[in-house]
Formats: C-alpha cells, sequence, structure tokens
C-alpha cells in the first residue's frame, strides 16, 4: 500500500521555456496534466507551457445562485401579493410587467453571491498545493508534479533534464542533498 | 501610432514588477484639503441627518450629490470591466484607477437611505411598483444599490488579491479566513483562471447592476415625484451620462495620477488619453443623442402635463443650471474633443474631463432637485410650476464637503491598495512588443484568451 501514495516534488525554473521543457518531459515520461500543477507570480497565457485546458467550476456558480435568486424573489412578490390581494387596475393579482424588476433584482443578487462564493470555493478547495516556495512570488517558475512513490525517481529525472535552480520534496532541497543529481 | 509609455512595455518578470500603494501623508497641501473637505463633509452629513430628517426638500441636494456619485464613481468601474472584455491593453495603466472608484461610491449607499427615508408614500403617485408593497421602493432600491456596490467592491478586491497577497509563506501563516478573503493564493494556473472568470463575470454583473440602480434611482427619486413627468429615455440617459462622467473622472484622475505620483505616472500618457478620447467623444454624442429623443418626442407630442416637466427641468424652471449643464457636457466638450489633439493628449482630455464633471452637477441639479424639493407630489399633472429650489449655505457647503469626501476616500482607498495592477500590466508587458516594420515601428500585440 505504500507504493500507491503519492507525493510531490517541485521544481523551480529561471526561465519560462525551461518550465514548458520540464513539463514535455514530464507528460513523455507518463505523467498526466492532472498530476502536474504550474505556479507563476504573472498570469501566462493557457497552454503557454504545454499544459492541458486547466477546468474550474466557477461559471455554474452564477447560474445556481440566479436560480436561487429567482426563486426568492418569487416567493417574496407572489407571498406579498397574495397575502393582500388587492386588484390594481384591473390587472391580475400577480401580474408579470409588475413583478419583471423585484425578479430581476432577486436573480442578480443571487447571481452576484453565488459568484463571490464560487470564487472562495474556488481558491480555497482544494487547498493549493502543497509544496511551495517565495522564489515563485519573486518571478521563478514552479512545476509541481504528484507521483507515486515507485514513479518518484521518473519525476525527478525529468524535472531535473529541464535544469532548474531548485527541486524540492516534502524534506526539502534534493539539488544539494546527498546521493541525487 | 500613439506609443504607450515605454515604461509600461519593459516591466520585469523576475524580480516581477510590484506597483506600490500612494504615500500620503497630510504635510502635503493636496491631500490635507482632501482630508478637510472630507471632514467637512461627515459633518454636514451628520447636520443634516439631525437637522433634516424625514425632510424631503432639505434632502433634494444632497440627493443630487447621490446621482453625482453614482454617474461618476459608480460609473467609473465600467472602464476597467469594458477594457478587460475587449482585451484593450491600452488600459492596463487605468483599470484600478477605474476600479478603486468602487470604494468611494460606498458613500452612495450612506446617502440613500436618509433620502428613501425621506420619500412620501407611493401611492396616489406615479412609481414602478404597480401597488407592491413588502418593502418598495425603500428595501428595493437599498437592496439593488447594495448589490451594485458589493460587485464593485468584489471586484476591486478579486483583481488586488495577486498584489497584495505576497509570497506563498505569508499566506499560508495567515488565518483561515484571513486566507480564504486573500484566495488562498499561491499562484496556480487554476487560480489565475478563476480569477481572469471572476473578473469577467463580476464585471458583467456590475453592469447589468449599474442599469438596474438607474432604472430605479432616476424613477423614484425623479420622476415619481414630479406629477406628469413620464420617461422612457430618461433613465438610459442618466445611464449614459453617467458613463461619460465616468471616463470623465478616470482620466482626471489619471492626470492627476501623472503629475503627483512619480510611479503610476511613468505608465500613463497619451495612449490611454487617444483611446478612451474616443470613447469620451462618443459618450458626448450620445448626451446629445438621449436628450433630444426625450424632448422631441415631448415637444412634439405637447401633452400639457409632459410639457410642464420639461419646462421645469429644461425651459423655464431650472433653464439656468440646464443651460450651465449643455455648455460643459456638450458645446464645449464636443467643440474641443474633435481635434485630434485635444484627444491625444492626456493633460488636455483632463481639462475637457474636469468641464464634463462640473457639468454633471448642474445636470443632475435641474432634474432631482425640482422633484425631491417639490410639495405636492402625487396626482398625475403639476397645476403650476413650482418655483427654482436653489441650495442655501448649508446645501451648498454640504455638496462641496460630499463631493471632497468621496474624493478623500479614493486617494485613502489608493494608499491602501496599488494604483496599478501588476498582475495585468506585467502580464501585457509580455505580450506586447514594440518592432521594427519596414520604415517604421508597430506594436504587436498577443491576445491568447
Amino acid at each position: 500500500m505504500q507504493s500507491q501514495a503519492k507525493r510531490e516534488l517541485l521544481a523551480l525554473y529561471e526561465e519560462p521555456d525551461q518550465a514548458a521543457d520540464a513539463v514535455e518531459r514530464l507528460h513523455s515520461a507518463g505523467f498526466d496534466d492532472n498530476d502536474i500543477e504550474i505556479l507563476s507570480s504573472t498570469p501566462y497565457p493557457e497552454g503557454a507551457f504545454g499544459e492541458g485546458h486547466t477546468k474550474h467550476r466557477l461559471f455554474a456558480f452564477p447560474f445556481a445562485g440566479a436560480a436561487c435568486g429567482m426563486a426568492v424573489g418569487i416567493a417574496w412578490i407572489v407571498g406579498a401579493q397574495v397575502s393582500l390581494p388587492i386588484i390594481t387596475g384591473g390587472k391580475p393579482i400577480v401580474a408579470v410587467p409588475a413583478i419583471i424588476q423585484i425578479l430581476y433584482e432577486g436573480t442578480l443578487l443571487g447571481a452576484v453571491l453565488f459568484t463571490v462564493l464560487g470564487v472562495l470555493f474556488e481558491s480555497r478547495l482544494p487547498d493549493g498545493v502543497g509544496l511551495y516556495d517565495d522564489r515563485i512570488s519573486e518571478g521563478y517558475i514552479g512545476i509541481s508534479v504528484m507521483a507515486r512513490e515507485r514513479r518518484l525517481p521518473d519525476a525527478q529525472i525529468a524535472l531535473e533534464e529541464a535544469s532548474p535552480i531548485d527541486l524540492l520534496s516534502k524534506e526539502g532541497s534534493l539539488m544539494h542533498a546527498p546521493g541525487t543529481t | 501610432m500613439i506609443a504607450p509609455e515605454a515604461a509600461g512595455l519593459k516591466l520585469s518578470l523576475r524580480p516581477p514588477y510590484r506597483p506600490q500603494a500612494l504615500n500620503i501623508s497630510l504635510n502635503h497641501a493636496g491631500i490635507a484639503l482632501l482630508a478637510a473637505l472630507g471632514a467637512l463633509g461627515v459633518v454636514m452629513y451628520v447636520v443634516k441627518l439631525i437637522t433634516a430628517w424625514g425632510d424631503r426638500a432639505e434632502w433634494a441636494y444632497p440627493t443630487v450629490v447621490l446621482m453625482f456619485i453614482l454617474s461618476t464613481a459608480t460609473s467609473a468601474p465600467l472602464i476597467a470591466y469594458a477594457s478587460r472584455m475587449a482585451k484593450g491593453y491600452w488600459a492596463l495603466p487605468l483599470r484600478r484607477i477605474a476600479a478603486l472608484y468602487a470604494a468611494p461610491s460606498l458613500l452612495s449607499f450612506v446617502l440613500l437611505i436618509p433620502i428613501m427615508a425621506s420619500l412620501p408614500p407611493l401611492e396616489g403617485r406615479s412609481n414602478l411598483w404597480f401597488g407592491f408593497s413588502a418593502g418598495a421602493p425603500f428595501l428595493t432600491d437599498a437592496l439593488a444599490l447594495s448589490i451594485l456596490l458589493l460587485t464593485g467592491m468584489a471586484l476591486l478586491w478579486f483583481s488586488a488579491v495577486p498584489d497584495l497577497a505576497g509570497p506563498p509563506s505569508r499566506v499560508r501563516a495567515m488565518g483561515r479566513w484571513q486566507r480564504l478573503l486573500y484566495l488562498n493564493w499561491t499562484g496556480t494556473a487554476r487560480q489565475w483562471k478563476v480569477l481572469r472568470a471572476a473578473n469577467l463575470t463580476l464585471g458583467a454583473f456590475y453592469l447589468m447592476g449599474y442599469a438596474f440602480v438607474h432604472m430605479l434611482l432616476t424613477t423614484d427619486l425623479g420622476q415619481s415625484l414630479l406629477p406628469g413627468w413620464r420617461s422612457g429615455i430618461f433613465p438610459v440617459y442618466n445611464a449614459v451620462t453617467g458613463i461619460q462622467a465616468g471616463i470623465a473622472l478616470t482620466l482626471l484622475t489619471a492626470a492627476v495620477m501623472r503629475r503627483f505620483s512619480p510611479e503610476a505616472g511613468r505608465f500613463l500618457g497619451d495612449e490611454q488619453a487617444s483611446a478612451l478620447g474616443k470613447i469620451l467623444l462618443a459618450a458626448t454624442l450620445m448626451w446629445f443623442y438621449f436628450f433630444w429623443s426625450d424632448f422631441l418626442l415631448i415637444w412634439y407630442a405637447r401633452l400639457p402635463s409632459e410639457v410642464a416637466a420639461m419646462q421645469v427641468t429644461v425651459a423655464i424652471t431650472y433653464i439656468l443650471p440646464f443651460v450651465v449643464a449643455a455648455v460643459l457636457m456638450l458645446v464645449l466638450p464636443l467643440g474641443l474633443l474633435i481635434f485630434n489633439k485635444v484627444r491625444q493628449s492626456l493633460s488636455l482630455i483632463a481639462g475637457v474631463s474636469s468641464l464634463i464633471v462640473v457639468g454633471l452637477i448642474f445636470d443632475r441639479i435641474r432634474f432631482y432637485v425640482a422633484p425631491m424639493a417639490n410639495p405636492e407630489p402625487f396626482g398625475h399633472a403639476m397645476h403650476e410650476l413650482p418655483a427654482p429650489y436653489w441650495p442655501n449655505a448649508l446645501d451648498i457647503l454640504f455638496m462641496i464637503g460630499f463631493i471632497g469626501l468621496m474624493f478623500a476616500v479614493f486617494v485613502y482607498a489608493a494608499s491602501r491598495i496599488p494604483v496599478l495592477n501588476g498582475w495585468e500590466m506585467r502580464q501585457g508587458s509580455m505580450l506586447r512588443k514594440e518592432r521594427t516594420f519596414m520604415k517604421t515601428h508597430v506594436l504587436v500585440i498577443g491576445k491568447p484568451d
């Protein structure tokens, strides 16, 4: 069972080309995009490092929020109209033109609130990457890879072949540790 | 080609260029003046609350200030959204300046509460609410404005997180809630993507909220208090002239930043003036288009109740503010902005912008003072034209103080959050290069998203 556990390596590169090279070598070594994470202090265009399409679910949140908000809006206005049923100008008790702005307001409120929650949710879960290094915020590019214990040497070789300035595991730097290259 | 400022094309990625917040000090005469005006605004607001709660006419000029804030500070963040949506890299140094106006926009909510509390019952006067009694207009308008303000603040905060979070070790050391507030920022590809998506999604909601709030407030604080005034164009006129004034305010702020902030000033120049100047010219023409559409319809139909309302806001009662507004928002800007030389110079266009911002105050006076000061808001027509309600000394002090407070809050926000959007500017620098093309120079722009 020990060999099934995944461990993380983080390599730091000076140049974007080196980081792209590392991603390519990881792909060649059989690691897929779900195992690889790219960290940078500046947003690079998607796919610049050869990574796959990054998925997120943020766009689902406004739709869910809009539906909830509209439901609350309907409940608010229909409840108010039905609880005090006064016929105004011969129009129905619940007339669409008269309730449209409340529905719009409820829908927009729900969509905005859920979008904000969605951003927080998408940022919090999963909890980013385990390994990090402050040099990333100084402009170096980090390539993180999750590998099973038995595949760790393959990942290390792929990352090292792209000439990182440092290679980190949970235990610390592997570049200067005895027995590593 | 109006070349971008050279500094914007040469930003360092390692170490990354990090913009700083404004360094302000009360020893600076301008900052001290703003602080004094802000203090005056707070004092005048408290005085109004104590002496005029529930007195609608007393809140007429504060309503002008409310609609001024809504049409300047609240509309400015739209520039950040629109330029992101259209991938306008010229606006990179302007985006944070525009978004920072979300902070002083919060003052509009402070004004809205006592103003809404002074409104008469809906029954017996024209309104949007069709007898809906569960919270309209107080709760509905306050809720709509709060949605807009919340969206603006979320846009400002999310776009500022990469500039504020600092190194990952700092974020990891934060408490749970603070870390959540900083979006657990480590700079993963996924986080960058979510951030970009959030900016676009919330920007779209901001635009929707902006239009909606204008529809509600122009009706509840304007048309529904002046019997006979019925216009479907008026809310749109307010929203569009608000965009005109929001652009003007952003250009004016950019010129001030260039003059007083050496760091931000390196990136601000004629490229922004040229690009935004064209939109400002179009918005200036829209002033006339919407005014004329509204005016012509009523002039031709000759319905006495509508003509009376037009006589109040345009032709007789408030003709003076109308003429001043028309000159400052249309005649002079149009006459100046048609010249390339004016449009393509940040200093010159800032002068035109200041005319528009001042003109907007007079424009809002002609629209909102008469309804708020009208003692007879019920019925379908006015029996006689109301006398003009000119501001007294307290009203003038209130307007000067509260508008000063708006700028003071902006400057304070800019002293906490960098006035430049560092991560977007670094990305822009990466994707924009000046190249030689035959005998000239051209800008090569990459637009990957």
